[in-house]
């Protein structure tokens, strides 16, 4: 009896413990499956054992504690070895990207106030929106978590301020005037995120690099404020040959001229969503509940007699 | 007693199985991409300003079908497709069917500039931050929206509609 229970309680806390600390690279290893499939089967064959020469009581929680545990051992190995590794979803402002086996993450404009958080809404078949703010949240089998990173909200204009459109072929929105920096760049032994866009009107072709505070305080001179981010703006002409006079950097947000335009990079912060799969909280719960029950009742079945 | 409970046991967990299974093997159904993909709801609502600086917003449209273009001065094709939005504006004005021409992050003077020069008379808004070209995931200009009494998008299209194409269109979402 103690085999058959112990092996049921390791089965069913390692699962409970694969949900309260999700996204392990251990959780989808061979080994651990392997393991808890073995656990799992283990109890089963041990809980059809202890079935003999029992009482209809005693049966009812040796069958609550092999159901259990073999439940969320089901729960565990499935998400082991099906669900997927760890996704950072990034999308810009206004973008729907959809997310496979979950459904469509819908990112809203930025509102007036910049400092107002922004929330994410998860669209689900069969589902009410699911709406991701300060706090992580779980849609069936993912937890879904809103991490900041920084973007850059840019705004061109011609030599005689006129606002012009800002376009990005490449990017997930095509008329998207926020640079998302998702590629990076080694300039003087620092990784930079890098973006690039499209001024039409003017035909000419952006790269932003972005410099944090601190990297723009160590390297860059001149115009960078102290503790402030930089963006620094490389034009080119329509076939992305380098113009003369067409590199500048915008700090705090100020407009800087190159390449015959005005240009405005101002470092905001927008939330990606990180996906981390678990175990089916419905069944891990269940079957946790049925083991708890089951051992408590044989206890006070074994102490009675 | 046992078989009675074997065979149970052995049909929950299979449905068990299933549904812990289903979320990794049935795939979600994926939204159109591109404009058409927000077909069926709600057209977002911004507090613009036309090119005389004049508020504007969707709201004053609700009870009229809107014909919504998306252009920009430096597009080719949004300057070719103008005249016959002008043409479908003046046919349908008297039919309940507004049109609108929504010009994505340029100055209210180049827009107004651009108007004048093709002798286009339908309201002409300026959305400064791109954002009806973000929400309608407009892969490009001039992208056309129509959007039914109630102010729910209807169907959307890339790229520049002929005269006969806009009057289909709208004859479609007519009569819905």
């Amino acid at each position: 009896m103690i085999w058959f229970l112990s092996t049921a309680l390791i089965v069913t806390v390692g699962v409970v413990v694969e949900t309260w600390l999700p996204g392990r690279p251990a959780y989808h290893a061979g080994w651990y499956n392997i393991a808890l499939t073995a656990l799992a089967i283990v109890v089963v064959v041990n809980g059809r054992k202890q079935w003999k020469a029992r009482t209809r009581t005693s049966r009812l929680a040796i069958f609550a504690v092999a159901f259990g545990a073999a439940a969320a051992g089901l729960a565990g190995v499935t998400n082991g070895l099906f669900a997927p590794d760890n996704r950072d979803v990034v999308g810009a402002p206004g973008e729907r990207v959809r997310v496979e086996e979950l459904g469509t993450l819908s990112f809203p404009l930025a509102g007036e106030d910049r400092t107002a958080p922004v929330v994410v809404t998860l669209e689900r078949a069969l589902h009410a929106p699911l709406e991701i703010g300060a706090r992580a949240r779980t849609a069936g089998s993912f937890i879904l978590r809103a991490v900041p990173r920084d973007v850059v909200d840019v705004e061109v204009r011609d030599l005689l301020g006129n606002a012009l459109t800002v376009t990005q072929p490449n990017g997930g929105v095509f008329l998207s005037p926020v640079l998302l920096m998702q590629a990076r760049q080694t300039i003087d032994g620092m990784n930079l995120p890098f973006d690039s866009f499209n001024v039409p009107a003017a035909r000419r072709v952006v790269k932003a690099i972005l410099f944090s505070p601190a990297e723009a305080a160590v390297v860059l001179h001149g115009p960078s404020a102290p503790g402030q981010a930089a963006v620094l703006f490389a034009v080119d002409d329509e076939s992305e040959r380098p113009l003369p006079h067409a590199i500048a950097l915008s700090a705090a947000g100020a407009a800087v001229h190159a390449g015959d335009l005005w240009l405005r990079g101002e470092v905001t912060s927008y939330p990606m969503i990180e996906v981390i799969s678990i175990p089916n909280t419905v069944v891990v719960t269940i079957g946790a509940l049925l083991v708890l029950g089951g051992v408590l009742g044989l206890g006070v079945r074994r102490r009675s007699s | 007693m046992h078989r009675y409970i074997v065979w149970p046991a052995v049909a929950l967990a299979l449905a068990l199985a299933i549904y812990v299974a289903e979320p990794y093997v049935v795939t979600q159904r994926a939204a159109a991409g591109g404009p058409g993909g927000l077909a069926g709801q709600p057209a977002p609502i911004f507090d613009l300003r036309d090119d005389r600086g004049r508020s504007v917003s969707l709201r004053a449209y609700r009870g009229s079908l809107v014909v919504m273009n998306l252009w920009a001065s430096w597009c080719p094709p949004c300057r070719a497709e103008m005249p016959d939005l002008q043409r479908l504006s003046q046919a349908e004005a008297g039919r309940g069917i507004k049109v609108v021409g929504v010009n994505e992050g340029e100055s209210p003077q180049r827009a107004r500039a651009f108007a004048d020069s093709l002798g286009i008379r339908f309201p002409i808004w300026v959305d400064g931050g791109q954002q009806y070209g973000r929400t309608y995931n407009a892969l490009g200009l001039p992208t056309t929206v129509i959007l039914d009494r109630e102010g729910v998008v209807i169907r959307a299209f890339d790229g520049p509609l002929t005269l006969d194409e806009m009057r289909a269109a709208v004859a479609a979402v007519r009569v819905r």
